[in-house]
């Protein structure tokens, strides 16, 4: 079997992955995992071959030609003819990190997380969990026309669940912080404490109501609305593959003309992509401005397809080949003031934190849960709300943003699609949404 | 290697196990009707898990050859933790090593997954509806688990997964489906069933907010029992104050007709095996009997630290390659009957159900191919709408399952009609 071989490129990543488990103050597991996982991806005659193997592979060639015969081998399955781009190429430096988690010892990791262990014990609360995660990762790239970038990225971070109990209601309360910045487990006592005091707070919160009302997004929640209502559906494969809602809609006004949504992988945030997983220089991409659909997300194959958007959004997981996806997206600032917008909003409901959500780009339809909220009446906030959640069709509800706020944050997470999962940010400022779709408990 | 690393953490440790495990797996993915990326992955996972003076380490790596720092990070993990109570790996028993989820005629070869995605396509023509995206993949996996009380066993397994994303106007139909088995596996169906939501699902109408019958179909009630349920039966949780079933064993925490089941050796299961993810021979646990909680699942460091008798409910997942709690297939039986009598709202998948609050159980979660039913059939779409509740007191308000069932992961699920659902609508 003899099949050409148009492109190629191979992503190896070695990584060291360390987890620390809290639970109600014992440690269940502190210590380390090694992977070492390489992917060779070859443009054959027709479409893609992918070979996945273990990265000690490449350590005896500089070139590994059987594994690119391999996978042009692979290719030989696929019967469409695919193109790519020829993108800009090019890395952006990693920024220092102000205190190198690896240069701490399990030990002190260990006892500082204790010390946010403490910090969730409190009246009410049963249960308590803090969980560190911490995953350094050499990247190593090259393709066939002679690029290679070479770079080391460490992300860390740490989640607090604490469970308050009372009268046989249970409650959780849940916070949690990442970053690419170094070490952010010292004094973080305060977000612990939050988790805790939120916890018990929710056990007399009353449920929501569902039905159509006017809504407030605090800067979390708003980031991923931005991810699941526009993101998803600005993705360069959704929309060749016909399943996104946003198809042909480029120059189109879908939304309000105070709404600019933008995804820049070469933000220094938690979704930081310095180059892209097939050698793509990133920059920043503006998919809606003005409320216009301006450009959308693009891999070097779409890119050719479909034209419309930037390249350098393509991302892969260790060993896995990359697709098109966001890294860090938000709505940018606009210029109303928290107080104006509550004012403004008089009688709706104010939603907070996020437990996830989820989109079916080509319905055009999407969901998302806030961990809590705040009844607003006569333009202030009342009494708590919980299990809150939205939901809206793409096309709609962009409209109905009718104020934007000025205090725009970025929020670290993560984002899963075709079974893979990447670190990202999502980010915004309070957003004051009209006739929005409120999921809650309690119906009238 | 097993040899050579038992006998090298014996030096140093109490006990040890090994769980070496390897895959091979070839896919192609379908972009529209043309198969455009062809995949080989080839994996090798090493695990080490350690006990040292009543303290659990753990590490794992991709690449065996490299077992010496494995075992010393292992070891190293264990210095660390906290002791816990601890009575021993288990010892070898005399399990049948049959093979329980392996079909001798699924290889990776390029020309099955041909024949899988024409069949694929050839089921999606049934309506008109066109494809957005597709894919199959073969794969073959094995393990062999060992430890220091001499237990090794060893298993192989095959995989065939399909699925396929299509779309008609702004209605979506996405299906797929698993089985170890190539006979058990009908790609005209599932590539038929997709093209019937995404057609079907056309011009939906809309929903007044209210209170309605609604049936989840199995893929609807696998994800919402997922999110809370099996969380809940986790004895970690349980005694960790996590879950809403703590204290609750001997009361009544569904309709009496109902049960709920984990039974390794289902014939319906994707990878049976006569042991867990410990080395454990595995059984049949009733978590609910006819309406009643009776136990809960553990794994060996849960049951020996509150004193608790294994389920060997151990399961490999996440990152650390360290066992926890799980099930192997678990069921949900109850009374079986027409479950789209009369009129109903039928559910096919939900949109976010993994935001429900799996302390509570309280969702509010939105629909994903909905429609109205009438006398049996899929008789009108909905265009959109939302339904919120608390997944336990659904244990309550069931009203009825249908015999037909789908394995779901490592879950065996029928559809279930339940009373009395809040649906938000649009109208």
């Amino acid at each position: 079997m003899s099949v050409s071989v148009r492109y190629y490129d191979i992503r190896r990543v070695i990584g060291e992955v360390t987890q620390i488990d809290l639970d109600n103050g014992r440690i269940e597991q502190a210590g380390s995992s090694f992977f070492d996982k390489a992917i060779i991806r070859v443009l054959g005659d027709n479409g893609w071959g992918v070979v996945s193997v273990t990265g000690e592979e490449l350590d005896t060639d500089h070139i590994p030609s059987s594994l690119i015969t391999k996978a042009a081998e692979t290719s030989a399955i696929t019967n469409t003819h695919i193109n790519i781009e020829i993108t800009p190429s090019g890395i952006h430096p990693v920024p220092p990190m102000k205190e190198d988690p690896r240069d701490v010892s399990l030990e002190e990791k260990v006892s500082l997380l204790m010390e946010l262990d403490t910090a969730t014990k409190g009246q009410d609360i049963v249960s308590r969990r803090i969980q560190y995660l911490e995953k350094a990762e050499k990247v190593i790239f090259s393709d066939s026309s002679g690029h290679e970038y070479s770079y080391n990225l460490c992300r860390c971070g740490f989640s607090v669940m604490a469970v308050a109990s009372r009268g046989g209601t249970a409650q959780m309360g849940y916070e949690r912080d990442h970053t690419i910045n170094g070490l952010n487990i010292r004094h973080r006592q305060d977000l612990a404490t939050e988790a805790a005091v939120r916890a018990v707070k929710l056990l007399d919160a009353s449920p929501a109501k569902g039905g159509r009302m006017q809504a407030v997004l605090d800067p979390e929640l708003a980031g991923v609305f931005a991810h699941e209502a526009v993101g998803h559906a600005s993705e360069g494969d959704l929309i060749k593959e016909g399943s996104s809602i946003l198809k042909g809609k480029i120059n189109e006004n879908i939304g309000s003309p105070l709404l600019y949504i933008v995804d820049d992988p070469s933000i220094p945030a938690f979704g930081f992509c310095p180059v892209d997983d097939e050698g793509s220089a990133t920059k920043r991409t503006e998919i809606i401005s003005k409320g216009v659909l301006s450009n959308y997300l693009h891999s070097k194959e779409t890119l050719s397809t479909i034209g419309n958007g930037d390249p350098g959004h393509c991302r892969g997981m260790p060993g896995v080949e990359p697709i098109v996806r966001m890294s860090n997206t938000f709505i940018q600032n606009g210029d109303a003031s928290y107080d104006e917008i509550i004012d403004e909003c008089r009688s709706g409901i104010l939603l907070k934190g996020s437990r996830g959500g989820q989109v079916d780009p080509g319905r055009g339809i999407f969901q998302f849960n806030a961990e809590y909220g705040y009844l607003i009446e006569n333009g202030e906030l009342s009494s708590m709300v919980r299990d809150v959640s939205l939901s809206g069709e793409i096309l709609d509800v962009l409209h109905n943003i009718s104020m934007v706020g000025k205090d725009c944050t970025l929020h670290p997470g993560y984002c899963g699609k075709g079974g893979q999962t990447v670190p990202v940010t999502d980010g915004s400022p309070h957003l004051f949404l009209n006739n929005a779709i409120i999921g809650g408990c309690d119906i009238d | 290697m097993i040899d050579k690393i038992l006998s090298a953490a014996e030096k140093e440790t109490d006990e040890c196990e090994i769980l070496l495990i390897n895959s091979d797996a070839i896919s192609a993915e379908l972009k529209k009707e043309a198969i455009a990326i062809g995949s080989r992955s080839e994996a090798q996972g090493l695990i080490i898990r350690v006990i040292k003076d009543k303290k659990i380490g753990v590490s794992c790596t991709d690449n065996p050859e490299l077992w010496k720092n494995c075992l010393k990070a292992a070891i190293d993990s264990s210095t660390f933790a906290n002791t816990t109570e601890w009575k021993g790996l288990p010892g070898q028993e005399k399990l049948d090593q049959k093979l329980l989820s392996f079909d001798n005629r699924i290889k990776p070869e390029p020309e099955i997954l041909n024949k899988l995605l024409e069949r694929l396509i050839a089921g999606s023509r049934t309506f008109q509806a066109d494809i957005t995206s597709g894919s199959a993949s073969i794969i073959s996996s094995g393990h062999i688990i060992a430890n220091s009380n001499g237990m090794m066993y060893e298993t192989k397994g095959t995989l065939v997964n399909i699925g396929i994303e299509m779309i008609a106007g702004q209605s979506t139909g996405y299906e797929f489906d698993t089985s170890w088995n190539l006979d058990m596996i009908n790609p005209e169906i599932t590539g038929e069933k997709a093209a019937f939501l995404a057609n079907k699902g056309q011009n939906g109408k809309d929903l007044k907010t209210g209170s309605y019958e609604v049936v989840l179909s199995p893929v609807a009630l696998s994800e919402l029992i997922g999110a809370a349920i099996v969380p809940a039966l986790s004895g970690r949780n349980v005694h960790t104050g996590r879950s809403f079933f703590s204290g609750k064993i001997g009361t009544e925490v569904s309709d009496p007709s109902v049960s709920l089941i984990d039974d390794p050796y289902d014939s319906r299961g994707l990878a049976n095996c006569a042991w867990d993810g410990e080395g454990m021979p595995v059984q049949e646990n009733c978590f609910i009997d006819n309406g009643t909680l009776t136990t809960f699942a553990y794994d060996l460091r849960t049951a020996y630290r509150y004193d608790q008798k294994p389920t060997a409910s151990a399961v490999r997942s996440g990152q650390s390659g360290a066992p926890s709690i799980g099930n192997h297939n678990l069921i949900l039986k109850g009374k079986n009957g027409e479950i789209l009598d009369d009129e109903v709202i039928f559910v096919h998948n939900l949109i976010g159900a993994h935001t429900a609050n799996p302390m509570s159980g309280d969702f509010s979660v939105e629909l994903s191919s909905p429609f109205i039913a009438r006398d049996g059939e899929m008789d009108e779409p909905i265009k959109s709408g939302m339904i919120s509740g608390n997944i336990f007191e659904l244990l309550h308000q069931i009203e009825g399952i249908s015999e037909e069932t789908r394995t779901l992961g490592s879950m065996i699920m029928p559809s279930v009609r339940f009373s009395g659902l809040s649906v938000i609508g649009r109208g």
